[in-house]
């Protein structure tokens, strides 16, 4: 797919990682009764009125769509877990485990299910202040490459959508570094401290958020 | 060594080196503008492509001068010395640091590649804040500063963001083919 010229062949579009996030089960309570779904990814139902089932997202969106269940909102999308969540990103270093793709989910919620969840207002400023929270992260991140010898980023806990943007960005910048400080290139200057043996031309792994 | 089918490499090798023959060669006058007899001579100071300069050094028939831009006493060095950031490149040479990387072991001027390595560092912390936070004023002005290279980094970051909160606003999730939208003649 990627010829090195297109920047775009190697991420996900938006709307591709949304369709990926629909997977993710999520709980509904159907109002109608049905008999169960033998779908390939899976045996889903059978749907009893009131009584709670799982179901991937794009089912539980469609059947909203028809009127024929309420969406309950994940645990993790509650106001106090996400000031919880908010509190410890803006104290920590690290990143903190959150759904892969609450970015996705919480959109596809807020669109189709806002009825369904409780303060949506509160959770949705919640939500975009954790996302503004963790961009500003990756941006310091992303300055430490410059300083020091980097062949290889770890960023742990990142969510889809969050990678899928830094990523054309990333890899270019990596590859800019890499191709500039090659050995060759740098081979009088003793200013840089992580000269190693000649055969192993790695430098040390400089993780940028410890485990 | 060279990408073959990388445009941005065949475009860089196009960059004019100044070089100094060191054997006449004949049917060549095209170089040396200067006279109309049709050779240059040994000793004589011509300005040749990077593609074509590199051949012929390896051939020993020319001897590569550094370009003014990366000499160690120059302006550009200097420049850069004093802030990275807004140096204009992309008058100087738009290849840069291709250029820079393809002249470096051929020159023997071993102080190139750190010279590039911390110039592009300086410069990355500046890209790296416009392509994120994309304010489009700003952003093209800067961006007439920014060698190849360095525009091609802010875009991807501009494009992923920019896509980013278009989906963000809610973009349709089926979007009609551009083919489609096109009416048919009437064919006559």
């Amino acid at each position: 797919m990627a010829s090195q010229a297109d920047a775009h062949a190697a991420t996900f579009s938006a709307a591709e990682l949304e369709f990926l996030a629909e997977d993710e089960l999520i709980e509904i309570v159907p109002n109608m009764r049905m008999d169960p779904l033998n779908l390939i990814c899976g045996d889903f139902g059978p749907f009893r009125p009131q009584i709670a089932t799982q179901v991937p997202v794009w089912l539980a969106v469609a059947l909203k769509r028809r009127g024929k269940c309420t969406i309950r909102p994940p645990d993790w999308m509650s106001v106090e877990k996400l000031t919880q969540v908010l509190e410890a990103e803006r104290d920590a270093e690290k990143f903190q485990p959150l759904p892969f793709h609450y970015v996705e989910i919480s959109r596809l919620l807020f669109d189709h299910a806002r009825d369904d969840i409780p303060d949506i207002y509160m959770v949705r400023s919640l939500i975009e202040d954790i996302k503004d929270v963790r961009f500003h992260k990756i941006g310091t991140g992303l300055e430490i490459i410059s300083r020091e010898r980097t062949y290889a980023l770890r960023l742990k806990n990142l969510s889809a959508m969050e990678a899928n943007i830094v990523r054309p960005f990333v890899t270019r910048a990596l590859q800019t570094f890499y191709k500039l400080s090659s050995p060759d290139m740098i081979q009088d200057s003793d200013s840089v401290s992580n000269r190693q043996p000649q055969t192993a031309n790695r430098g040390p792994r400089r993780q940028l958020k410890d485990r | 060594m060279a990408n073959y089918y990388d445009i941005d490499d065949v475009l860089a090798e196009q960059e004019f080196l100044p070089v100094l023959f060191q054997q006449g060669a004949e049917g060549v006058g095209l170089f040396d503008s200067g006279d109309d007899a049709n050779e240059v001579e040994a000793g004589a100071k011509v300005e040749l492509p990077f593609c074509l300069a590199r051949d012929l050094h390896v051939r020993g028939v020319v001897a590569i001068d550094v370009p003014p831009y990366f000499r160690k006493v120059s302006r550009t060095r200097k420049e850069i010395e004093a802030d990275a950031a807004h140096v204009d490149l992309r008058s100087r040479c738009q290849y840069f640091y291709e250029l820079g990387l393809k002249i470096a072991p051929l020159a023997g001027d071993k102080s190139i590649g750190p010279f590039l390595l911390v110039a592009f560092q300086t410069r990355y912390k500046e890209v790296l804040v416009k392509a994120h936070t994309a304010a489009s004023a700003v952003a093209s002005k800067h961006l007439t500063l920014l060698t190849n290279e360095e525009v091609k980094l802010c875009e991807a970051g501009q494009s992923s963001t920019a896509a980013f909160k278009k989906w963000r606003m809610g973009a349709p999730r089926l979007q009609k083919a551009p083919v489609l939208g096109r009416k048919r003649k009437p064919i006559e």
